[in-house]
């Protein structure tokens, strides 16, 4: 009971951190291999925000 | 012509057993494994008979709940019903759409293939394309296309009634709106996460990937106008709201900047500090509200918070993107969801019985909110929260380079929009379990109802909906609001966020500010438009956008019946073909009739010629001739805007029906453009 609730709690903290754009910040940084900064994190934004924001956001 | 063998062999389906797939079956035919024998997942229908007859009799049985749960909210006329009948008739019908519709969408139609390599896995950049949870891929899909539309569509459109516009939202959910985004997000899986736009021009040709990018930009400049009318609607008069909206922008600001300088990359932590000083903000605006010196501060008219929308939305498409418009995004996807939640577990603790009756009087086209007979303005109105041609977008954009695996298209999907159906549903259980008068009495426009709150108490009374006027004052001060008359769709909780989104972004600050004009500058004269119309703007532009919509949705299925085609699922092809008539049968209905109906409520040119009628006659006072002139040119430009979409829609018809009859006649070139068959090397636990 309390692995599946763990589960579920890692699951909904993935959703989040993925809507929040963590999780990508964690891959380009893996990717890249390099600490986080705030270098790195303004490299990561500006590009992922770039791409974000030219895109239709849905009704 | 070698291109098109290999093409044609990957389009005859999933491969035969007894060839290459039994060296990946495990030796109990259980499972479904990689080269590597990992297993991938359990096949389908592996378990014992008694697990298969309990399984069988636990779906049938749900079933049956469906169809009870339908004929209960269906038959029943004399007495109220409990909102949980909607609940429970909708979740079974979900979940067997789900079982039985969308599985066979998969094994029969896409023949999803897990041994197939995805975008995610073939292309893994650590960027866009990475292969990810697919519970994580669900809920990720399912932010990017809950927006405020799932909410007002189902609102307005009970003014019919329940009974129509719930019946729309799980028919139309399950059989056209989950079809429409599970296959688009297919066809963009199997091209390394291309667009809707890529696909259109590559798979039917360069005139629909115009088409389907111009109507993309005016449905833009439509949903912007009508969105920021219905938050302008929300905020008209009301210290407490303004305040909290106004509240947000230097908290915006703040997560701005405290992401930049502070704690880079900590957008979850920010965005709780966020989180909570927008509540704290809402405590706030109700101490504003009760306050004599600072609720005038606060307190501004339509046309004056109009002009401030537009204002706003040049500043923040203006600004670097990540002090205002980014944290700003963060901050109100997370209080999207927590609004759709606590609306479920609102909805679920009070299970409140639903005070509209089954039909209302105004089917017959005369209501209030928006104009127009329930054919076909009931699906028009109810748009996303059935299908949405904007979810083709996110089908077809960051989602399918995040799948790991084929079959994770079906949750992510076809599921996906089972639950933003189901928040449509919750948004009509919200509107119906208000006293009918009152849900008259906040949404008619005043140049229907009456312009002072006795006149429109006593119009909506006689419409057979008794209200008084001193109870709308009680309400209205139980929720710290001056008045509640005249907020057509009206949900403070629709994000003003929705009302800024740039269509490109530039390092060179000139063309910033010029595309910012003019695009804020085309949704801000809609916005005017409507804030000046005395039926009401939403009358006029929530069925514009609800017509450009559903002609985005043709759109997408147009790609989606052209590709099956390609893939020679001929006999499938009304899975696409059913929601793809009746998406055009509605929609140039209503399209038709909001060009030519001879009422001028429904009818654009009916309208323009009422008031020019009026000018004529000398029934307009001197003083208003102007104003009454902008209103003629204003419903000759939405006519002219239903004949452009009408126009677009029609060339992509055609030139995919020209496509299709090639194909079938065997004179035209089948080639999908399918990215080659990878075999997969991902383990069970890297999914």
């Amino acid at each position: 009971m309390m692995s599946r609730l763990r589960e579920l709690g890692r699951i909904l903290l993935g959703i989040l951190k993925e809507i929040g754009d963590e999780n990508a910040y964690a891959r380009h940084l893996t990717a890249r291999g390099v600490p986080p900064s705030k270098a790195e994190w303004r490299l990561f934004s500006e590009d992922r925000m770039k791409r974000k924001y030219m895109r239709a956001k849905c009704c | 012509m070698r291109a098109r063998t290999q093409d044609t062999k990957q389009n005859k389906g999933p491969t035969p057993v007894g060839t290459q797939a039994v060296t990946y079956r495990g030796a109990s035919d259980a499972e479904i494994k990689n080269r590597e024998t990992k297993p991938i997942r359990q096949r389908p229908g592996s378990g014992t008979i008694a697990e298969s007859m309990i399984q069988k009799l636990g779906w049938a049985l749900l079933s049956i709940v469906g169809a009870l749960g339908l004929a209960g909210i269906a038959l029943n006329r004399d007495e109220h019903i409990n909102s949980m009948w909607l609940i429970v008739a909708s979740v079974s019908i979900y979940l067997t759409a789900y079982r039985f519709y969308a599985k066979f969408i998969e094994a029969k139609v896409m023949a999803l293939d897990d041994r197939r390599a995805t975008p995610a896995e073939r292309l893994r950049d650590g960027h866009d394309f990475e292969p990810t949870n697919k519970w994580i891929v669900f809920g990720h899909h399912f932010a990017a296309i809950a927006g405020p539309g799932p909410l007002v569509g189902p609102t307005l459109a009970a003014q019919f009634g329940y009974l129509p516009g719930t019946l729309w939202i799980i028919v139309g959910a399950a059989l056209g709106g989950c079809v429409q985004d599970f296959v688009i997000l297919f066809c963009s899986m199997r091209r390394d996460g291309k667009t809707l736009g890529q696909m259109a021009r590559e798979e039917i040709g360069k005139v629909g990937g115009v088409v389907a990018l111009v109507t993309v930009l005016l449905i833009m400049v439509i949903l912007l106008a009508v969105v920021a009318l219905v938050v302008v609607n929300a905020l008209a008069h009301s210290p407490w709201g303004t305040f909290t909206i106004f509240a947000t922008m230097p908290i915006a600001v703040f997560m701005g900047l405290y992401l930049r300088y502070l704690r880079p990359g900590k957008v979850l932590e920010c965005s709780a500090i966020g989180f909570a000083l927008v509540i704290a903000s809402i405590f706030g605006g109700e101490a504003v509200a009760n306050s004599p010196e600072w609720a005038p501060v606060f307190t501004y008219s339509a046309v004056a918070l109009a002009l401030m929308v537009i204002a706003y939305g040049f500043l923040a498409s203006s600004l670097p993107v990540w002090l205002l418009l980014a944290p700003r995004d963060y901050l109100s996807t997370f209080v999207k969801l927590g609004v759709v939640v606590m609306l479920a577990v609102g909805i679920l603790f009070a299970r409140p019985e639903l005070q509209m009756p089954a039909y209302t009087k105004f089917i017959d086209g005369s209501g209030p909110v928006f104009a127009g007979k329930i054919f076909p303005f009931c699906f028009i109105t109810i748009a996303c929260g059935a299908i949405s041609g904007f979810h083709a977008l996110i089908s077809s954009g960051t989602t399918p380079k995040l799948i790991a695996r084929e079959s994770h298209a079906t949750p992510v999907g076809y599921g996906s929009m089972l639950l933003e159906s189901f928040v449509a549903i919750m948004a009509m259980i919200a509107a119906c379990v208000l006293d009918p008068g009152v849900y008259f009495a906040v949404n008619s426009p005043a140049g229907i109802a009456g312009a002072t709150p006795e006149l429109a108490a006593a119009t909506i009374t006689a419409w057979g909906f008794p209200v008084d006027a001193a109870k709308m004052a009680s309400l209205a001060k139980d929720v710290g609001e001056q008045t509640l008359f005249y907020r057509t769709g009206g949900a403070p909780s629709l994000a003003l966020d929705h009302i800024h989104k740039p269509l490109g972004r530039t390092n060179w600050m000139p063309g910033v500010i010029g595309c910012s004009a003019l695009v804020v500058g085309s949704w801000g004269y809609f916005l005017y438009q409507g804030v000046k119309d005395p039926l009401g703007g939403v009358n006029t532009l929530w069925p514009l956008f609800g017509i450009a919509n559903q002609l985005l949705a043709s759109i997408a299925l147009c790609v989606a019946t052209t590709i099956l085609l390609k893939m020679h699922r001929a006999k499938y092809l009304w899975i696409t073909c059913l929601p793809l008539s009746w998406l055009l049968i509605v929609t140039y209905t209503a399209a038709l009739e909001k060009i030519f109906s001879d009422l001028p409520r429904v009818g654009f040119l009916a309208q323009a010629r009422q008031l020019e009628g009026a000018i004529a006659a000398g029934k307009v006072a001197a003083a208003k001739v102007a104003d009454t002139q902008t209103m003629i040119f204003n419903a000759q430009l939405d006519a002219g805007i239903c004949v452009v979409f009408l126009i677009l829609v029609s060339i992509i018809v055609i030139d995919s029906a020209r496509v299709w009859i090639g194909i079938l006649r065997g004179n035209r070139d089948a080639t999908v453009h399918e990215s080659p068959f990878v075999l997969t090397q991902l383990k069970a636990e890297e999914v």
